[in-house]
Order: structure tokens, then sequence, then C-alpha cells
């Protein structure tokens, strides 16, 4: 077995020809499981802080507030009568109804009592750990632009994402895996595709790169037809020609990190597969996830619930996971979007959604990775407390809606912030999205103010000129 | 304690506090202790500071003076202290100030407000001062000692600086590497053996100059360059946002850029175009102003916030684009409050929205006979469907009338005269009947009842509408409803043509709107009658043999599946929807572009924090006013407003525009600006590295007519640029990013020269040149979800510019080489080195069929003898012949796994992918 790259010369150049490696560069099986690989940089937070990681869940589609985690009885008591003071709302897709109550009732859970739809009955168990933040609000109400606010904290395309910030600020822990990886569902991307895991205008390094139970990374085998034989003095010649060039450039550090770009390919050639082969999972994981249910997205989002665990396991810095896809032309059929058929829609989302992310951060706490991970749930915004004129659905609600924390440094059983009490608008304690990040951030030991990156006139931020961090939800 | 100072302040208060107020000990302190958090150096919440004397006395940016000397009763700084207005308490949070602290800044007013000079513990730049706002100040070029390096002034200016520094330029590059660099560089293309062999025995001076101006002048240096402007103007071919629609007609902006740079248009021009090109005759020019994303109506909400929000963020960026582009100043982030740093206030940057409040993103007609084929190509469409329908009066029945186009086919008739005779309209003849359009074709399939070709036109009677239902609407060539003809009785009317010469005719087409939007007014029983020179009517079709009319078919027009005979249909169907397809891309057979359509301007105003909700005073078009006193009356027109500012931008007055352009082109050829922050000028940019030598080059580009390639002659031909770019570890102590270049800084070439030089050295780079993208996609837009082409045909071998861009989605290869994604402005490529690249460049179908293609070609030229294979692929893809050492494993690859093996680790190394 060879070792890397740099040890080419060494061992003379006529060889390459008749060494047989398994990686696109030479880099072995066994070197990488002995722990040969040297660690990649890690970035320097600000401050010390518990949270090394994020595992940040995103239900695309608008997913309710109020029929999911903030309970609101005026509701029940309203149902069917106008929405006071606004009789003659019109919101996103046209006129709205009277108020309508949840189509399921909540339920307190947690020695918290904290009351969620009874939809949830598996992430109910987790509300003592949860810091939920009842008063969200978003600039805009419409899912393109509302995506891309809450992943990159602006409402216009191009601006970096939070995890792209965050590898950018912290940088990576393992050589074998991408910094920040992306994870659609089964159903497809989100509203507004790869926008929401951009790197913006930082460097390309900063990106998520996609990847899936059900999606391998693009390019990442050697294509069918080419042998492992042929692969392996390919890279060889590659290799001999590259260093043959840098010898006569000596330290053209670009040169070099080129060089080192395929030894990490190589690396992750190896490690991917490994991290995406579920094979060494026990039933019990299998059957605490729901990867059998006979429900294909449930089986396949548990699947990929199962994934961003062993990402994080395996010092993956920020994992960002989608349950649900892009609008169809069935409004609600593909993500949260419930303009029409609420109950319907969420009858098929919910359970879905509730016990593979209910077992995920069970695992994550079980495995003690809950104490340096931080999890965040998110959507783009919220629903009105009215039906949608004519249906039994809602329409976009960007004035008040819910997003959630959990893990390394959260103040779990906490309820931050709290709409009206028809959950129309945020009313008490109103938070931007940029205050959830300076709080994300803060969690991860980074000052949302000095995280930022010269662009086109400005030091911008993850949290544009805004952001103020929430204390309450602190540990 | 506490009650003790309220009684003393109650005391002082009425007798005023007795003694003499000192702003350094009274008064500094005070705003130290509880304003200084939101309203000193860090924030400046509302625009407000309080801690620099000039900015304290402007006040903040909504509530006008604070400070009023010697009234302390009209200070809104008073007001908020006390709390007068309950809402805007200040501080908001803490402790409120003491009744003495009041009485002491109320007293302080009341005898002046004296804020001596020099007391302040920060001093602000003042922003008017900034370099980059002062007019060109071209110094003499300085002299160097050094005889041996200069060959024009750029190398004197760059020589002063390292000599500055204790360095020297490195020895010049070898022929060889200049001349890889150079192609690269102009034209994003490796250079042949054949070009290479040519300049290595040309050892003439000359030499090196005609490279150049061939390279000038070659087509491929326009589609390189345009590349770097449509980057920084953030270009693409769909609209962006979850919808993501196609944006069909973006690419004639992309095929201008291409041509201007190709026809060297004077930079100035070239501004002026893109301005106000709809005026000069280069109408797709304006697609400068809707580059950006936008939300299409359907996509924005139902609710007026939401239409006003849209409207602005589409102004908006038309705002961001002027200032980035053009000014290199962040223009845009003065959209919520008063320019941070740069001397553009709220007001400056709605007055400049101002210039662009007539501009709405659309499609235009594109009135250029280069583009003319859409018409002719739809009507040879139609007439081919035309021919597969049944003729009228056959016997055979016909399908039913509609809205949008109803075919008459007859056996070829001389007519002098045609009359068409509306007996009935739909829904028991409720209103007059309409036609917008009404067209005669001639045996070879030309239209003759145009108005241009001299038609006499009459009928039995009009309703008019000015301007919308006329009679000489009828045979304008428009289509719509809003440009159509109306009887003036409910339920019947004719209408006749008459020819200036008989004419032998087989078809008619007519419809009541075109464009399918209107459903009414249509006539469902009627005749077409002819007569000869000789007189007398003869009828050719009428609607008795067409289906039984039916309100909800209205629409389907006459190429619907079921108009067509059993025995064609399937084939007919294919070419309907083809039309169909077609017709959506060119309404009307005309090419369209998306260049902005202009109307009357509407009001403007000072938005409070940016939010369209909260509209302040109307603002009139006018340029920040530190620039000067370029302004409008509210009244102006549109094509005033562009014009004017589009003046302003271009004059060599102006100290921003040709220093902005002189330092995109050296950046583009450097890697690195003289100016690092290439879209930001402003105080928050970064000050220039050769502040002479800018001036200097923006003062060549002016005195040269603006003439762009003059600058890349003058830069790729100094000794500057002829420098090798090898590594010195004295210019490394001293300046390791080459900022001084005491090298050419040599990196990783863009996404696209790497892929069309792969295509190139393969022998499959397809050199046709404009029009519609080709696909990097299985589809052209849409909601999120775009799969890639795996396996390309000769139209995806086309250059990369010529690629269908699908806003921020980038390729599934060559994106991960930091291509810009069209969501920000992209002044300069960041060069990123990831394993994603590297897997996407080794593992890719692309790759591997370029290697299979690169390895026949070689053997299609270099024969069947191994090496001469790897001699050739070491030409084709280095410029040399490979080492010994090369050459030995080399040929081992080759003969144990073949050429394309060998072609796909070339492709992959160093050497062909860096600049030299």
């Amino acid at each position: 077995m060879k070792t890397g790259m740099n040890s080419l010369s060494e061992m003379g150049r006529r060889n390459f020809l008749g060494n047989v490696t398994t990686g696109l560069m030479g880099v072995g099986l066994q070197q990488l499981l002995s722990g040969h690989v040297q660690a990649g940089s890690i970035g320097n937070p600000h401050f010390p802080a518990k949270a090394k990681r994020v595992l940040q869940i995103f239900c695309p589609g608008a997913a309710s507030h109020m029929d999911l985690w903030e309970h609101k009885p005026m509701l029940e008591k309203m149902h069917g009568k106008p929405l006071p003071g606004e009789e003659n709302m019109v919101s996103f897709q046209g006129k709205n109804g009277p108020l309508m109550r949840s189509p399921w009732p909540f339920q307190p859970a947690g020695e918290s009592g904290k009351m969620i739809s009874s939809m949830l009955p598996h992430m109910s168990r987790h509300v003592d750990d949860i810091a939920f933040f009842h008063g969200m609000h978003s600039k805009t109400n419409t899912h393109g632009p509302g995506c891309v606010f809450v992943n990159t904290g602006h409402a216009t395309e191009g601006f970096p994402s939070a995890g792209a910030w965050i590898s950018y600020g912290l940088g990576s822990m393992t050589d074998n895996l991408p910094t920040y990886v992306a994870i659609p569902d089964v159903r497809g991307e989100p509203p507004n595709g790869k926008a929401n895991w951009s790197n913006g205008f930082l460097p390309a390094k900063y990106q998520a790169i996609v990847m899936a139970a059900h999606k391998p990374i693009r390019n990442l085998q050697r294509p069918p037809q080419i042998s492992e034989k042929e692969e392996a003095v390919t890279g060889n010649l590659l290799s001999f020609l590259n260093h043959h060039h840098a010898a006569q450039r000596a330290s053209e550090s670009e040169l070099q990190a080129r060089i080192s770009s395929y030894e990490l390919a190589a690396r992750m050639q190896l490690s991917a597969p490994e991290v995406s082969d579920f094979s060494s999972e026990p039933a019990h994981i299998h059957q605490l996830y729901g990867t059998d249910s006979a429900n294909s997205l449930k089986s396949g989002y548990a699947r990929n619930c199962i994934l961003a665990r062993r990402l994080l396991e395996r010092g993956v810095r920020y994992v960002n996971l989608y349950c649900a896809s892009r609008a169809s032309g069935v409004d609600g059929l593909l993500n949260w979007d419930a303009h029409k058929t609420l109950k319907a829609d969420y009858e098929r989302h919910c359970p879905v959604f509730d016990q593979p992310t209910a077992a995920l951060l069970t695992d994550l706490k079980q495995r003690g990775l809950l104490e340096d991970t931080l999890v965040l749930w998110t959507t783009e915004f919220g629903r009105m407390p009215t039906n949608q004129q004519g249906t039994a659905g809602r329409d976009h609600n960007p004035d008040g809606f819910t997003l959630w924390m959990m893990g390394a440094g959260v103040k779990g059983g906490t309820s931050y912030g709290e709409t009206d009490e028809f959950g129309r608008r945020a009313e008490q304690n109103p938070t931007t999205i940029w205050e959830f990040y300076s709080t994300v951030l803060h969690l991860l030991g980074l000052d949302y103010k000095q995280l930022s990156w010269y662009h086109n006139g400005l030091d911008r931020r993850l949290t544009d000129v805004h952001g103020h961090v929430i204390r309450q939800v602190l540990a | 304690m506490k009650q003790f100072w309220y009684f003393a302040a109650l005391f002082f208060g009425v007798l005023s506090i007795g003694y003499s107020v000192d702003f350094v000990k009274d008064i500094q302190p005070i705003f130290e202790s509880h304003c200084y958090d939101c309203h000193g150096a860090e924030k400046q919440k509302s625009g407000l500071r309080l801690d620099v004397r000039s900015r304290a006395l402007k006040g903040g940016e909504y509530e006008g003076p604070n400070i009023v000397p010697g009234d302390a009763e009209a200070s809104n700084l008073i007001h908020f202290v006390r709390g007068d207005d309950g809402e805007k308490t200040m501080p908001p949070k803490g402790e409120g100030l003491s009744v003495l602290e009041i009485k002491t800044l109320e007293q302080w007013i009341n005898d002046g407000a004296i804020w001596p000079e020099g007391v302040d513990k920060v001093t602000l730049k003042d922003p008017r001062e900034h370099w980059s706002f002062q007019p060109l100040n071209p110094q003499a070029v300085p002299t160097t000692k050094d005889r041996g390096f200069p060959r024009n002034a750029i190398d004197h200016y760059i020589l002063t600086g390292l000599k500055a520094a204790n360095l020297s330029p490195n020895p010049p590059a070898d022929k060889r590497t200049w001349l890889r660099r150079v192609y690269l560089d102009l034209t994003g293309l490796l250079p042949m053996p054949d070009a290479v062999a040519a300049f290595l025995d040309d050892e003439s001076e000359e030499a090196y100059e005609k490279v150049v101006d061939s390279l000038l002048a070659s087509p491929r240096y326009g589609e390189r360059w345009a590349q770097h402007w449509l980057d920084v103007v953030r270009y693409a071919d769909t609209h962006g946002f979850e919808v993501n629609t196609p944006r069909p007609n973006a690419w004639p902006y992309r095929d201008y850029v291409i041509e201007a740079f190709n026809s060297d248009t004077p930079y100035d021009r070239f501004i002026r175009e893109q301005l106000t090109g709809d005026l000069e005759g280069k109408d797709s020019a304006t697609g400068f102003l809707v580059t950006a994303a936008a939300l299409l109506p359907g996509q924005i909400g139902k609710d007026e916030e939401s239409k006003r929000l849209a409207r602005q963020d589409e102004l908006g960026e038309i705002v961001n684009n002027v200032g980035e582009a053009f000014l290199g100043l962040s223009i845009g982030c003065a959209r919520c409050h008063d320019h941070k740093f740069d001397p553009v206030s709220a007001k400056d940057y709605y007055a400049m929205q101002a210039f662009f409040s007539g501009v709405l993103y659309g499609d235009r007609e594109l009135p250029n006979s280069k583009y003319e084929e859409p018409a002719i190509k739809l009507a040879r469409m139609e007439a081919e469907l035309a021919k597969q329908l049944p003729s009228a009066m056959s016997g055979v029945e016909r399908g039913q009338v509609n809205v949008v186009l109803n075919v008459e086919r007859f056996e070829p008739v001389v007519a002098k005269k045609v009359r068409f005779t509306v007996l009935e309209t739909m829904a028991e003849n409720r209103r007059e009947a309409c036609i917008d359009e009404f067209e005669i074709f001639d045996t070879s399939g030309r239209n003759v009842a145009l108005a241009s070709s001299e038609v006499k036109v009459s009928a039995s009677g009009s309703r008019i509408q000015p301007g919308r239902h006329e009679l000489p609407f009828i045979n304008d060539g428009v289509y719509g409803n809003s440009r159509s003809w109306m009887s003036d009785k409910v339920g019947t009317g004719w209408v006749e043509f008459e020819f200036a010469e008989s004419q032998k005719i087989d078809r008619i087409f007519w419809g009541r709107d075109r464009e399918g939007k209107f459903g009414d007014r249509l006539a469902v029983n009627y005749k077409i009658e002819v007569s000869n020179d000789s007189g007398g009517w003869k009828r050719v079709a009428d609607s008795t043999d067409r289906h039984l009319f039916q309100q909800k078919h209205i629409k389907r027009h006459a190429f619907h599946k079921e108009a067509f005979p059993a025995a064609v249909r399937s084939s007919a169907t294919k070419l309907s929807a083809e039309r169909d397809a077609f017709v959506k891309q060119h309404p009307g057979g005309k090419q369209m572009v998306f260049a902005g359509q202009f109307t009357s301007p509407e009001p403007m105003y000072l938005l409070r924090r940016g939010d369209p909700e909260q509209p302040g005073e109307e603002v009139a078009p006018a340029v920040p006013e530190f620039f000067g006193s370029v302004s409008l009356p509210r009244e102006a027109g549109d094509r005033d407003r562009r014009r004017t500012l589009a003046q302003w931008v271009s004059s060599p007055e102006n100290p921003l525009t040709a220093r902005v352009m002189a330092n995109r082109i050296w950046q583009w050829h450097f890697g690195i600006g003289l100016v690092e922050t290439a879209n930001d000028f402003g105080l928050s940019g970064v000050e220039p590295s050769h502040p002479e030598l800018l001036d200097w080059l923006a003062a060549e580009l002016i005195h040269s007519g603006w003439s762009l390639k003059h600058l890349h002659r003058l830069i790729v031909l100094s000794a500057t640029y002829r420098q090798s770019s090898q590594y010195r570890s004295d210019g490394m102590a001293v300046d390791s990013g080459s900022r001084l270049l005491w090298r050419y800084p040599s990196r990783r070439i863009e996404a696209e020269p790497i892929r069309d030089s792969m295509l190139l050295v393969s022998g499959s780079l397809n050199l046709e040149t404009g029009g519609p993208g080709f696909d990097l996609f299985q589809k052209r837009g849409g909601l999120s979800g775009f799969p890639p082409v795996e396996v390309f045909k000769k139209s995806g071998f086309r250059r990369m510019i010529y690629a269908h861009k699908i806003r921020m989605e980038r390729d599934a290869v060559f994106g991960a080489f930091d291509c810009p994604d069209a969501g920000q402005s992209a002044p300069l490529r960041r060069q990123s080195t990831t394993p994603i690249q590297a897997l996407n460049l080794f593992n890719s179908q692309f790759t591997i069929d370029q290697s299979e293609l690169f390895a026949k070609h070689i053997i299609s030229i270099a024969g069947d003898e191994v090496a001469e294979q790897v001699n050739y692929a070491w030409q084709l893809s280095f410029s040399r012949s490979p080492d010994p050492d090369e050459r030995d494993d080399a040929i081992s690859l080759v003969l144990s796994h073949g050429l394309a093996t060998l072609c796909r680790a070339i492709y992959n190394s160093n050497e062909f992918v860096f600049l030299p």
C-alpha cells in the first residue's frame, strides 16, 4: 500500500505503474482508518463555547406555527369568526376568510407542560430540551426570498448561507469529509434550490456539498468504464506531472494547494461511501428512526436523519437537513405550504417529519453529541390564523412564526417571544432572523459583529447590519 | 440621595442651574455615559452621531437638527431625553438621564450650544476629500534609471514602486510562457501549436505586437472579456428566486456585450448604450437595466405591501447595478439610511432611483433586421400547418371558430377585393364584432393584405376608440386587442380590402385577439367573398362547414389537434406544439429582448428606513448632491431621466467612471486591481497600490477615445506583464501578495477557459456565435432541481459564455471553480481550490468524453506512433515538447491503458489549468 502524494518522490516515480491503489490519488483506506490523516484547519472561535457543530433542519413551504408549535386557544374559541381588526385582509394569495382552529388538539408535554400539537407525538418528548422562538417575523411573504432570508439573513439572492459563514468562521474538523453538507429531501430540492446552501461571495470551499442517503456526492467515484487499475495509474501520472511541474516552480503555494485538493478528494472517495453505508447500524437504530416504514417518504427522510448523525459524528461542521421540497402544482403536496387543505397536507407531512426527527435528537443525545452540537429547526415564515377564503388552508404569514433550537449551550424548556392571541403577529419579544443567528453564532463562540467578509463596499455579515444575542435562551 | 437631587434640580430648574455649562466638563460626559452606545463611533442609530461636533449639530436622518443652539425647547434632543414623546424616550433602555443632567443640557443649548473645535475624541475624515472623488490628476510619467526594464509608461510606475520597497522586477518570461499567458488572458483559449511555432520563429521585436493585434482582432477576445462584464452585472437567463422561470430573451444583451468588446465600442458609449440604447439603435444594450433577479407578477403576493416591496426591490437593483458597475460606489447601502461611509444620503439614493422610475422589467421588441428570422420562420410553420387543414367548402367539417386564429383555405383565386361579412357574433349578438388582424396570403405565402402594400380598407362602420380600436389597425401587422378593428353595430358588419393590383390568393388568417387574452366579440357566423376586376362577388369560405361553436373551446386556435384530419393528426400536432413554443418565445413573430419597458415615471418618495410603507417627501431625479448639481424636475419623462444620468456617468469629468474601468481592466489582466475593491472606490474600499498609475491609465482611457483595446495593448505589451512568475524569496518576504508586481502573479484560470480549452485541444470546440444559449441542464428554468446534462452534443461544445445561465445554479462540473451565481455582482472571481473541483475534473462524464475525443484528435493528426502522439499531446496542451522523463512515463501509460487515459491526466494537470 502506497502512502500519500508527498512521499511520491521517495519511492521513485518509476514505480507508479506498478502500484495499484484504491483511491484517486493513491491514498489507502488503511491509512485513512489508521487516523494517519491530519485534521484540517480549525478556525478560531472568538471566545470559548460549547457548540462545535450545527444540525439545521429546514421544513420548506412555511410550516405553520399555530398548527405545530404555538398553541392558540383563541382559535378554538373564535373558530369561524372574523379576525378582529383585519376582517378584509388580503394576503399573499388573496382574500382571507374567518379564523380557523387547528385541525388537531394540542397536548401538554414534558415536565414543562409545553402545549404541542398532537400531530407530533414523538417530538413532544423533546420539548424540555428545546428553546422555542415564537415571536419570529420576516420581511417577505414570498417563498423564494423567504427561504434565502432565513438561510442567509438577506432576502435577495447571492449571499452566503449560515452554514457557509460558520464553515468560514470555524473551519473544518475533518479532512475526509466536507465541512458543510446539505441533505435535500427525497422529494427534491427546496424552493430556490442551491441558493439555500450557497457560499455566495465567500470562496467556493465554503459551499455545501450536496449528498443524501438516496443521492451520493456527484462525481465521487470513478466512472464505470474506467477500471480500478486505470484509475490508479492515471492518478499516479497526474501526480507525477504535477510534482514535476511544481519542482520547477518552488514554493508556488497554489500549485501545492491544488495537488493537496486531489489528496483530499481521494480521502473523500473513501470516507463518503463509508458514511452512507448503514450496514453497521443495528436494527434498533433503524427501528428508532423508522427506516423500515412502508411510507417511502418517511423511510427516505429517516435514512437522511441517520446520515445526518453519521456526518456529525465524523466531524462535519454543519449539516443542513431538509424535510420536504419545493412547491408543486398542488400547494402543500410536496412541502408545508398548506394553502387549501391543511388537514390532509399536514397529515401527510407530520408523520414523515415526527418520528425520524425525534429519533435523530434522541440518538444525538444518547451518544453525547448534543453536548457540542447545536440543533436548529427552521422554516421560511408562518401561516395565517384565518382560512384562505373558501378553503380549509392557511395563507402565508411573515408577521409571526416559530423557529427553535436545542443542544449545546441552549436552555431547554424555554419559550421566548409570542405571537398575539390569534397567532397573527409577533407581539411579545418580536425576533428577527438576525437575532436568531446572532444567538447561534454566539453559541458557537463567534461574535456576529466580527464574523464578516468584505464585499462590494461593506463588511458583509450573516446578520446584515443588525443583530442581538438573545440571552434568555442561553443555558 | 435621589430625592436630594430631585429637589435640588427643581430648585435650580426655576433659577436655571446657576453656573455656565462647559462642554468638555459637563456635556461630553453625559453623552458618553448615556448616548454613545447607539450614537457614537460604533453605531449611529437613525444616523445620529453625538461624538463628533459636525455630525451632532447636523442631527439624525429623520428628525432634523436635534440641537438648535439657543433654543432648548425647539431641540429634539431635549424632547427625547425628557421623554416628551413616550415612544421615543432616550435612552430607550437602562437608566434615563437625571433631572440635573437634563437641566444641564437645556442650559447648554440655551446658552448657544457652544461646542469648541478640537475637543472631540475622534476626528472624522471628511468624505469629500476622499481620493477617488477628486478630479483625475495624471502626473508626468516618473523616470527611472533602470534602462533595461521599462517598455512603456506602466513599467516606470511599477519600477518606481518596486525601488521604494527595495525590490527589482523578475526577468522576462520565456516567449512560450508569455504566449500562453496572453492567449488565455485575451481570448480564454490556449495557443495552438502552429501559432506557438510561428511566434517562436519570429525573432523580431514586432512579434509580440503582432500577436496582441491578432488576438484583439479575434472574435474570441469579445467572448472572453464579455464574461468579465457579465459577472459584474450578474447576468443570467432566468428570473431567479423560487420559480426561476426562463428569461428566454435575455441573450441579445449577452451578445451585445460580446459585440461591444469586439468592436471596441468606446467605453463612454458603452455606458450610454446600456442606459439609453433604445434611443441609439442599440435596443439589446438596455438589458443592463434589468439583469437582476426579479419576481414576476404571478409570484408577488396579492397584498399591496408585497407589490410595493417587489417594485422597490426592482428599482433598487438597477441603482445597485449602475452604482457598482460604472461608478464603483455602493450607493445601494443608502437605501435604508444615509451611507455609513460615503457622501450618499438616503435622499440621494431615492433621487438616483428616480432616474429609473419609468423602467419596468420586461421584454421589448427587438427592432433589428438581424433578428427578423423569427417572423419568417413562424410564417413558414403556419403555412405548413394550414396546408394540412381541410379546405373551406370542401365538404369536410372544419374546426370551430375561435378568438385566436382562424384559417380559411380555398383553391387559388385571382382577386382584386376581399370582403369579410359578419352575420352573427357570439352570445346572441350581444356585442359588436372585433377583429385584431386580417391576413390574406398569395400563393407564394406573402401576406398581401398588409397596409404597407398599398391596400385600401373600408368597412360598414367602425366604433372608434383612439389608439385601440381603429379601422387601420386591422391590417397594420400588429396583433392584439389594443390594435384592432371593431364594427359599429352589434352582431353584424363587414370589412373590405382592395389591392392595388389583382392577387392570386389561397389562404386567409383572421382572429379576434391573436394574443388570446380576450374571449368575447367573436364573429361566429360569417362569409368571405372575393371579387376580380370584372366585378361580382364569389364566396370562398364561410362558417357553415365549421364545427358547432362551443364557448368552452373559444381559445382553441386553428392548429388544435382536433382540427386536423386523422391521417395527419399526429405529425401536425407535433408541429403545432413546436409552433406554440415558438410563439411563446417570439410573440407576434418578433424577436424580443429582455431589456426593460419604458413608461412614464411613477412618483418617487424618500422611504423611511427603506420601507415602502413609510413614504416621506417626494424626490426628483438627481445625482448625489456631493457629486454635482445634475437634476431634473419631477415632471421629466423617462427618456430625459435616463439620458441625463447617462451623460453624467459617461462624462470624462466624472472622477470615478474612467478610474473604475481602468482598474477593472488592470485587474482582469493581473488577477488583482490597483484598487483591490473593484466595485468600491468609496471610503470603505481599499486605497490604490499605485494611485499615479491608476490616474495615468484612466487618463489614457479617456484620451484614446475610451478605447479598451488601447489599454489592453499597453498592459500586455508592458515589461511588467512580460515578467516571469517565478517566486523569489526577497519578493515574498516584502510583498507576498505580489501587489507591487515584482513578478507576474500566476493563478488558476477560471471555469470558462478551462472548459473551452479542453474542447479546443480535443478538436471539438464549436465556434458558433450568438443566439439562444445551449443547455447545461435538462431544463431551462423553473422550480428547483436542475438535473445536469451529462453527455453533450455539438451545441454543447460551444464556448461556455453561450451557455443558458440558470441563476443560482452553478454548472455541475465547472461551477465549482468559483463561477458566480448571478445573485450579487461579482467584480472578481475568487480562487478556491477544493476537492470537489478535483472530483469533477477527474471523474465527470464531460472529462471522460473529452478525453476520448482528445485522443482521437491526436491520432488523426499524429498517427499511430505513440511517441508522436505523446509529443503532439504536449504541443496541444502545454505548447512544448515533453521532456524525456515525461515522455517515457506518458508512453508507458499510453501503451498500457490507451491514449485517452493520458488525456484525462493532462486535463487535470496544474500546467493545463494555470495561467503561467
